[in-house]
C-alpha cells in the first residue's frame, strides 16, 4: 500500500526550500529566492507554512544595517523530509 | 464592493519530478565558494612569511646567543587577530548559505588555531620562566636555553599540512591540498635535518617557502577563482 505524501512538502516551492535546507546548514532568504526563482512574496508565504508546520526555523538578523532572514531546518523537518522521500521511492518503486 | 480571493494554484509534481527537484536543490549549495576566503589565507600567509623572514635575518646578523631572542617575534602573529576577526565578520555578512563542509571547516581551522596558540604560547612562557634558571649555565651548554624552539617550526608546519590538506579536499581546491603536502614534506625534511649546524636558519627559510606554497599562492588563486565566478 502506498504511503500518503506529506501535503506540506508536496508542493514545488516548499519542497525546493526544504531540499536547499537539507543540503546546507542554513540559508539566507536571498539565496533561496535565487535558487528557486520564486517571487519574494510567494516565497515568504511558503516559508511561513513550513515554519508553522515546525519543519524550519526562521531567524531575523541584520547584515550591517540591512535586515536579513536566515532559514534552518528543524529535527521535525528532517524527519518529515526523510519520510517524504521514502514515500516517493515507494511510488516509483511500486 | 466585491473582494476577490485570488487563489494561486501551485503546480502539482509527479513523484519523479519531486525527486529530480530534491536532487537539484540539494546540489545548489554544494559548489558555493565562500567569498573572502582567499584574503584570510593571504593575511596569515604574508604575516607568517614576513615574521619568518625577519627571524631568519636576525638569526643571521645578531651576535652570539642574543640572536635567539628573534624567536620572540613569533608573538607578532597576534597582530593578525583583529584583521582576521574583521575579515571573518565581513565574510559572515556576505555569506548567503552555509554548507556542512563550511561548518566542519570552521571547526578544523579553530582546532588548528588552538594547536598553534598552545605550542607558541607554551614556548614563550617556557622561555620566560626558564631563562633566568640558566643564568649560571656551563659554557658550551647555552644552546639548552633555546633548544626547544627548534621544535616549533616542524610543529607549525605539521599543523599547516593537516589543515591545508583537509581544506583542499573539502573545498575540492587542489592548490590547498598541494600546499598541505609541501608543508608535510617540509616537516619531514626539517626533522631529518635536525642535527644540521645551520638548522635554525634552514627552518626559517623552509617555513617561508612552505607558507608561500600553502597560504600565499592558494590565497591568490582563491581570490582569482572568486572573481571569475562573479
Amino acid at each position: 500500500m502506498f504511503k500518503e505524501l506529506d501535503p506540506v512538502l508536496h508542493s514545488q516551492l516548499r519542497l525546493a526550500v526544504m531540499s536547499i535546507l537539507i543540503g546546507s546548514d542554513e540559508a539566507d532568504f536571498v539565496f533561496i529566492r535565487e535558487k528557486t526563482g520564486a517571487t519574494a512574496g510567494n516565497l515568504s508565504i511558503q516559508i511561513d507554512k513550513l515554519r508553522e508546520a515546525g519543519y524550519i526555523e526562521v531567524m531575523k538578523t541584520f547584515r550591517g544595517k540591512m535586515p536579513r532572514t536566515v532559514c534552518r531546518k528543524t529535527e521535525k523537518g528532517l524527519e518529515a523530509f526523510e519520510k517524504y522521500v521514502e514515500a516517493l521511492r515507494g511510488y516509483i518503486g511500486g | 464592493m466585491k473582494y476577490f480571493k485570488i487563489l494561486i494554484m501551485e503546480p502539482l509534481l509527479s513523484e519523479k519530478e519531486s525527486l529530480e527537484l530534491i536532487g537539484r536543490m540539494i546540489n545548489s549549495a554544494k559548489n558555493n565558494l565562500q567569498k573572502g576566503l582567499g584574503n584570510v589565507f593571504l593575511l596569515w600567509g604574508y604575516l607568517v612569511a614576513g615574521i619568518s623572514l625577519v627571524i631568519f635575518i636576525l638569526l643571521l646578523i645578531l651576535p652570539g646567543d642574543t640572536r635567539y631572542y628573534a624567536y620572540f617575534l613569533y608573538a607578532l602573529m597576534a597582530l593578525g587577530t583583529p584583521f582576521h576577526i574583521r575579515l571573518i565578520r565581513k565574510m559572515g555578512q556576505q555569506q548567503l548559505v552555509k554548507t556542512y563542509i563550511e561548518k566542519i571547516m570552521d571547526f578544523v581551522w579553530t582546532a588548528f588555531t588552538i594547536s598553534i596558540i598552545t605550542v607558541l604560547a607554551g614556548m614563550l612562557i617556557s622561555t620566560v620562566l626558564v631563562l633566568p634558571g640558566f643564568a649560571d649555565i656551563e659554557p658550551g651548554y647555552e644552546f639548552l636555553r633555546w633548544f626547544p624552539w627548534t621544535f616549533v617550526t616542524p610543529f607549525m608546519l605539521s599543523f599547516y599540512g593537516f589543515a591545508l590538506f583537509v581544506s583542499g579536499k573539502a573545498y575540492q581546491f587542489r592548490p590547498l591540498a598541494t600546499g598541505g603536502w609541501v608543508c608535510w614534506i617540509a616537516t619531514l625534511l626539517l626533522i631529518a635535518a635536525f642535527h644540521h649546524p645551520y638548522l635554525l636558519m634552514i627552518q626559517q627559510m623552509v617555513l617561508l617557502i612552505s607558507v608561500i606554497f600553502g597560504f600565499i599562492i592558494p590565497g591568490h588563486l582563491l581570490n582569482k577563482k572568486e572573481h571569475s565566478h562573479v
